[in-house]
């Protein structure tokens, strides 16, 4: 259903340009949740904004996003924003700032209806308080201002706003992130329990594996701007073909804290410059001569899965 | 409702703060209304008869207690020059620099806001670094030197009047319609208008753009984007009102500015104005009119802040106590 292809974005930046996104690929069926997971700067962000066109002017984008077989970015503006939250919408990182303080929460989930035409008036402030109790907010609050409501009531009410329009994908960058364990569990809950109730399709960005582990089905883990390594979340846990998502996996954080026990030494590659070979050696515990010399494509490794890592082509050292 | 109770009380107390050091301040100031006449007829006991006319001889504090409760009942003392009431001398001018202000004051808002939010839509281009400079030198430039290009480019080449409140000719003949007079009346009100908003609108231009800049950064904006909104609707919707907010703040504090603007503006302009009665007043020493126009003034501000407390209150919810 939604389907990106090449899809590479550099940003301008003082001295040069900064390759954010280097061909990433990947599908999402209908109704399927998918991750999309990786270290902070690996180019999650930009790729989610990448495929509704909404990145800054500095960055360029090239590649093709398709929505049921239409290139939504083929014609700029114009083809791309019909489609916005009508078809896809988001919630982003750091979703707590997604409401203008100025306005009432109410008026700003109603805001997407009356521009796309989805409902006006009286019937949509009251599909807006309707979809305020479906994410467990009493539909009487829609008259309030964000700023009435706590962190987690802000991310419930913010998954409504994204529900306002009936979108077939959703969206969510990092949703949990700035809250704490607890609230970050009933939204993970409240996003399972929607997007099975709707049929909605979901992509959860996150860097936190064991996340996407409860969540999705399917992830996709992305490591300097490229996609490492991708399929089936079981296969990926208890059969990796690329040293980064074993490591992730590894690098469970710590249930009863927020830091992480056993991160990965090292950080990931700056996108300024061009790398060399495989962007993990310098951080990987399994690198041999090829990979600081040779780039490793992401190729076939197994049903429905895909690693770039040039172990895959060493039948021995496969095995874990 | 906590919020506007408090800002009340708070505009009550500075009432009474300003009316008490209106009052010492004149007491402050050297020499007193009888040490500036120069006459034949000045003798000692004339003096005296003044001062005591205007009890000057009776203890501060009792002169405080009368000057408090003549206030109350709207008398704000007898004009030393032409022996009339201050507020006869000074009701007239008020009048005529009320709208100069408020239309000046609105055109530099206007012009402020433009400009601002059009630099930090295009920012990084060369309109954003000419607004830049623009908005800089008018900031920094004296009012009167704006005053002499207005003339120059404007007054001159579209045959504004730049000089007095109405034309000398105007009824001479026939009784004007209300039309003419009035506008022949807002002809010679734009120049000094034009002169005080342009003198002002940089700052608020530098303001808006960076709040507005901040403003576009913000979540709500991405989102307001990603729901399909076009950039134009998205900052009339979501991000001006956010905007506007810290330029409400500084037009509140810029109204001191407002008025000693005015001043210069109605001084360069012959504009019969309270800048001019001002002047006019500290040359004749008219102490009484000018404690007068010192208060009018001052409780002017703030009723003005007083007005932006409330449209602050009113732009942000967020605002409760
Ligand atoms: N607007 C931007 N201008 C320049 N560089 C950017 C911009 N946004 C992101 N980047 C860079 O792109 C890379 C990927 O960032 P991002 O997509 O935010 O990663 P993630 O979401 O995985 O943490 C980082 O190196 C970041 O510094
Ligand atoms: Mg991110």
């Amino acid at each position: 259903m939604l389907s990106v292809e090449g899809l590479e974005v550099w940003f301008d930046v003082p001295g040069g340009e900064l390759h954010a996104v280097q061909g990433v690929a990947f599908d999402l069926f209908p109704g399927e949740r998918m991750g999309l997971v990786g270290e902070s700067g690996c180019g999650k962000t930009t790729t989610i904004l990448a495929l509704m066109g909404l990145l800054p002017p500095s960055a360029s984008v090239a590649g093709r996003v398709l929505l049921d077989g239409e290139d939504v970015l083929a014609k700029g503006e114009d083809s791309v924003s019909p489609h916005r939250w009508r078809d896809v919408a988001m919630v982003f990182q750091g979703a707590m700032n997604a409401f203008n303080p100025v306005k009432t929460v109410g008026s700003q989930i109603v805001e997407p209806m009356e521009l796309h035409g989805v409902a006006s008036g009286r019937a949509a402030r009251n599909q807006a308080a309707e979809l305020l109790e479906m994410v467990g907010i009493s539909g009487s609050r829609a008259d309030r201002y964000p700023h009435e409501f706590s962190g987690g009531m802000r991310q419930r009410a913010a998954i409504a706003m994204a529900l306002a329009c009936s979108p077939k994908v959703l969206l969510a960058d990092e949703p949990t992130t700035a809250l704490d364990v607890m609230v970050q569990a009933q939204i993970l809950e409240l996003l399972v329990r929607l997007t099975d109730d709707l049929g909605l399709a979901m992509i959860l960005v996150t860097h936190d594996l064991p996340v996407v582990a409860q969540v999705c089905g399917r992830a996709a883990v992305m490591y300097a701007g490229k996609v490492a390594e991708s399929g089936p979340i079981e296969t990926l846990f208890h059969d990796p073909r690329h040293p980064y998502t074993r490591m992730l996996f590894q690098a469970t954080p710590d249930l009863h804290g927020d830091d992480e026990v056993a991160s990965i030494p090292g950080a990931p590659p700056r996108l300024d410059r061009e790398v060399l070979g495989c962007p993990f050696h310098p951080r990987c515990d399994s690198a041999f001569s090829r990979c600081p010399v040779e780039e490793p494509r992401l190729r076939e490794v197994g049903d429905n899965h895909t690693a770039a890592c040039h172990l895959n082509d060493v039948p021995m050292q496969v095995a874990q | 409702m906590d919020y506007i109770v408090k800002r009340t009380a708070f505009a009550i107390v500075t009432v009474f703060v300003a009316i008490t050091l209106n009052f010492v301040l004149f007491r402050l100031l050297p020499g007193n209304a009888v040490s500036g006449l120069r006459c034949q007829h000045c003798t000692k006991q004339f003096r005296e008869s003044i001062v005591k006319q205007y009890g000057l001889d009776k203890p501060k504090l009792q002169q405080y207690v009368i000057y408090v409760e003549r206030l109350a009942h709207g008398d704000l003392g007898t004009s030393i020059a032409d022996n009339r009431p201050v507020w006869d001398d000074i009701r007239t001018p008020l009048v005529n620099t009320l709208p100069m202000i408020v239309v000046g004051t609105v055109i530099s808002i206007i012009i402020g806001i433009i400009s601002g939010v059009v630099a930090a839509w295009r920012r990084g281009t060369a309109a954003d670094s000419a607004n830049l400079w623009t908005a800089l030198a008018f900031y920094a430039m004296p009012t009167q030197w704006i005053a002499l290009l207005v003339i120059f480019y404007i007054a001159i080449p579209l045959g504004l009047p730049a000089s007095g409140i109405e034309s000398n000719t105007l009824g001479i003949l026939s009784t004007p319609s209300t039309w003419a007079v009035f506008s022949d009346r807002v002809s010679h009100l734009f120049l000094p208008a034009l002169t005080l908003g342009v003198g002002l609108y940089g700052e608020y231009s530098l303001v808006v753009r960076s709040s507005m800049l901040e403003t576009l950064g913000e979540d709500y904006v991405l989102t307001a984007r990603a729901k399909g909104m076009r950039n134009w609707t998205i900052v009339w919707k979501h991000a001006l009102r956010n905007a506007m907010l810290p330029l409400v703040t500084l037009i509140a504090l810029s109204l001191g500015s407002i008025v000693a603007g005015a001043i210069v503006v109605e001084d360069v302009f012959s504009y019969p104005g309270i800048g001019l009665a001002t002047i006019d007043a500290i040359s004749k020493r008219d102490y009484p009119v000018l404690q007068g126009i010192f208060l009018i003034l001052t409780m002017s501000v703030i009723v003005a802040n007083y007005i932006a407390d409330l449209v602050y209150f009113k732009l942000d919810p967020r605002v409760t106590e």
